[in-house]
């Protein structure tokens, strides 16, 4: 049964190749990626080799918990993961999940990913060579055995994260996780902001990292010091708890697969809403007043609040500005005015981050298209759905960051580089998105989803409008930055440009990819099915 | 050719083509207004294909689409005014609840509030979809989805109706409240065109009917012209070729 499963996975992907060959050179150029590693990896594996053993089962539980940190968040932050073998694919076959379960384990490991992670941990492992047979045994071991973790491991965080979308009651509990997540990590990035980053390195680390070596993200990693140090109990422990740990997360992929291979394809909430809101909307904020932009504002915001594939972008965009604020700013003990980069990362991140927004409504795109030549209208209704939420974000964390700093007289320049970046950002996005749509999961799919080389896709679209971005960007940035380190009259100028060009972005971006979404009317359907 | 003398639709020299698969070769079809017209072909034939092309979904590699005397590709906003549209497999916004889907189509073709109102609880009370109207299109059945789609193409009351498969997942009750609400459409002036697999019902509806195959119209005109004498499935079947036959010995018990 496992062959058949890879049979079809492999099939699967050599079909999609042939039908659409630029699939086949993206998947050349992560291999040509790959092989690039290769020096950095063994030039890596030949540092670590010549430290004490100590220092390299550090070095080594750092990088075994980072990479599997990645392995968790680059997936449901924006790559997501191979689902070729959706189990619920499998769903009309009526095989068991314990059947189907090798086959699909195997073929989550026949990817790029999976294999770029092995080949690197495994090659990182036998550093400890010359430490003998058994120390490289015991860190092959580990290295698999936190490979086979990360792999299941992001299946099980995709899955569990989509369903903690899924529903109002769900998304509500995750929300207050969220919230407790970052409340537990404000003190953390106080402590790092009062310590400094070498003082925390030099006293906090250690203890982190040996920390780590305890759990299941870096005891694969350590086991081999133990080893090393004359203590074999510790080994087995070790990588015990490693398999222990591999097992639970296979036990939870196992329920993931079970349920998919008899739940319904698509599990209705039962909602219901008396108000028709398309024809009686509530009163907001950058509301248009044309009847076709409004209704297309109004689905899009209903999209924003319910449709888990918008609500893990939603997500997305605050994650920079986040790390910035929480870890990056205090970490690298900077000025308390580099705060301010975290409501105009959120600013660039809420307009970038809706450069593909035509692609989300999948196919259901042909009740715009076929309703007439409404570019103008169904971009200024998706983009002003955009603002809504944005706007107010940015305008709450830029207040939030000038009562940290105290620096009241910041705001104008502040507030106006916000506007112009958030403004800009959206414009390009609106242009972007009809002229680059790729590929994105179908409404009711998992948000975390992916084809074959759709990360390629992707990454070329968002080299587009980031170059755009970056080339327009600093226009409304350096009267901001002038008036923090030259002189405070900057910031009037700051105001005025940001506003005149953030007003200005948005409306020719509406317009450019209103006009660009009615001639390639005929051409989006197909872009984005 | 304008206004009431020009065909419903008027298809001209259309072709498409996916990498090295000819889905529509040079395909000539005029579909008259005022009439019921069924369009009729085997799995790949190129009919869906050419329904998207003659209502904007899909751009043609070459040739021309008129809707009552006008280009759609030239003049998109004033053909695809006089358009009802229902695709086949399809998504629909199903975040939006029945009622909010076809308010949303009427506000997008720009009719006022009230006039949207007032035709939204028509239609929902015609399609008996009016118990719905509050649910989420997402929890629809499949013959409610295309019942609300079809409410959808209707709302802002369209000279031509292009329906891909219409009655498919439909029960038989709202099947018949769907005939009689099409047939009305057809005897006020309106024209339908709709594709279907199911020959019994297009010759029960339409007076017109074009046979597709190969991505071309093999046979059209009226319903006697097409079956000359036979019934229309022998009369697909003579153009498009008989199944093949194949003994499944082994689906049999004994």
């Amino acid at each position: 049964m496992a062959a058949a499963v890879i049979g079809i996975r492999l099939r699967s992907q050599a079909h999609l190749l042939a039908r659409e060959p630029w699939r086949a050179v993206i998947l050349g150029l992560g291999l040509v990626w790959l092989l690039l590693m290769l020096p950095s990896l063994v030039w890596g594996r030949t540092a670590l080799a010549l430290q004490p053993g100590d220092i390299r089962a550090d070095a080594l539980v750092a990088v075994f918990t980072l990479v599997a940190v990645g392995w968790v968040v680059v997936p449901i932050a924006t790559s997501g993961l191979d689902d070729t073998l959706d189990p619920a694919r499998f769903r009309s076959l009526g095989v068991a999940a314990g059947r189907l379960m090798p086959g699909l384990a195997a073929g989550a490991l026949l990817t790029i990913p999976a294999i770029a992670t092995s080949v690197a941990l495994a090659g990182l492992a036998t550093s400890w060579a010359a430490d003998g047979v058994g120390a490289l045994a015991v860190a092959l071991a580990g290295a698999v055995l936190t490979v086979a973790c990360l792999v299941v491991g992001a299946r099980v965080a995709a899955a569990w994260t989509a369903d903690a979308l899924s529903s109002s009651r769900s998304r509500l509990t995750t929300l207050v996780l969220a919230a407790v997540g970052v409340a537990a990590l404000v003190p953390a990035a106080w402590q790092l902001h009062a310590q400094g980053l070498e003082a925390f390195i030099e006293v906090d680390a250690d203890t982190l990292i040996h920390q780590l070596g305890l759990t299941p993200l870096g005891a694969g990693a350590a086991a081999p010091l133990a080893l090393v140090a004359g203590d074999p109990l510790g080994v087995v422990w070790r990588l015990g708890m490693q398999a222990a740990w591999l097992a639970l997360l296979l036990g939870a992929w196992r329920a993931i697969v079970d349920r998919a291979l008899v739940a319904p394809p698509s599990i209705g909430t039962g909602t219901r809403r008396t108000r028709d809101e398309v024809l009686d909307p509530r009163p907001s904020l950058f509301a248009p007043r044309e009847s076709a932009a409004r209704a297309v504002r109004t689905r899009l915001r209903r999209a924003w609040r319910t449709d888990p594939r918008y609500l893990a972008m939603l997500a997305g965009a605050f994650i920079l500005p986040a790390l910035l604020g929480l870890v990056a700013v205090p970490g690298l003990g900077l000025d308390e005015r580099w705060l301010y980069v975290c409501p105009l990362a959120l600013a660039a991140s809420s307009g970038w981050g809706r450069h593909n927004d035509v692609a989300y409504d999948s196919t259901a795109v042909w009740m715009d298209v076929t309703a007439g030549s409404l570019g103008p209208a169904v971009m200024r209704g998706r983009m002003s759905a955009a603002l809504a939420w944005a706007a107010p974000s940015v305008a709450v964390v830029a207040l939030a960051m000038l009562a940290v700093t105290g620096r009241w007289a910041d705001a104008p320049g502040l507030l106006g580089a916000c506007a112009g970046v958030m403004g800009l950002t959206l414009g390009i996005s609106a242009v972007a998105s009809v002229l680059v749509p790729y590929r994105v999961p179908a409404p009711g799919q998992s948000p975390f989803g992916a084809e074959v080389g759709s990360v390629g896709a992707g990454l070329l679209a968002q080299l587009a409008s980031s170059a755009a971005t970056l080339a327009l960007v600093p226009l409304v940035l350096a009267p901001f930055i002038l008036s923090l380190v030259v002189a405070p009259w900057w910031g009037a100028v700051a105001l005025a440009l940001g506003v005149v060009v953030g007003v200005g972005g948005y409306l020719g971006g509406v317009r450019l990819g209103g006009a660009a979404y009615d001639a390639r009317a005929g051409a989006l359907l197909a872009a984005v099915a | 050719m304008t206004g009431a003398a020009a065909p419903a639709l008027q298809l001209r020299g259309l072709s498409k083509r996916f990498g090295a698969t000819v889905a529509v070769d040079r395909l000539d079809l005029d579909i008259p207004a005022g009439s019921f017209y069924g369009v009729v072909g085997p799995n790949g034939a190129g009919k869906t294909t050419t329904l998207s092309m003659a209502t904007g979904l899909l751009r043609p590699d070459a040739g021309s689409v008129g809707v009552l005397g006008i280009n759609l590709w030239s003049r998109p906003a004033e053909a695809k005014a006089l358009l009802g549209v229902l695709p086949d497999g399809l998504h629909t916004f199903d975040r939006l609840t029945g009622a909010e889907l076809i308010s949303y189509a009427g506000r997008l073709r720009g009719l006022d509030r009230a006039t949207v109102r007032a035709r939204r609880d028509d239609l929902l009370a015609a399609l008996d979809l009016a118990d719905a109207a509050s649910t989420l299109v997402m929890d629809y059945s499949a013959g409610m989805t295309k019942k609300i789609g079809l409410a959808c193409a209707l709302v802002h009351a369209p000279r031509v109706l292009v329906l891909d498969e219409p009655f498919e997942a439909v029960d038989p009750v709202s099947g018949a409240a769907i005939r009689h609400l099409l047939a009305g459409f057809v005897e006020a002036g309106g024209t339908v065109v709709l594709s279907s697999h199911v020959m019994a019902l297009v010759e029960r509806l339409c007076d017109r009917v074009a046979i597709v195959g190969g991505g071309r119209v093999l046979a059209a005109g009226t319903l006697d012209q097409v079956r000359a004498g036979a019934s229309l499935e022998e009369r697909f079947v003579a153009w498009v070729g008989g199944p093949q036959e194949r003994d499944l010995a082994w689906l049999r018990r004994s």
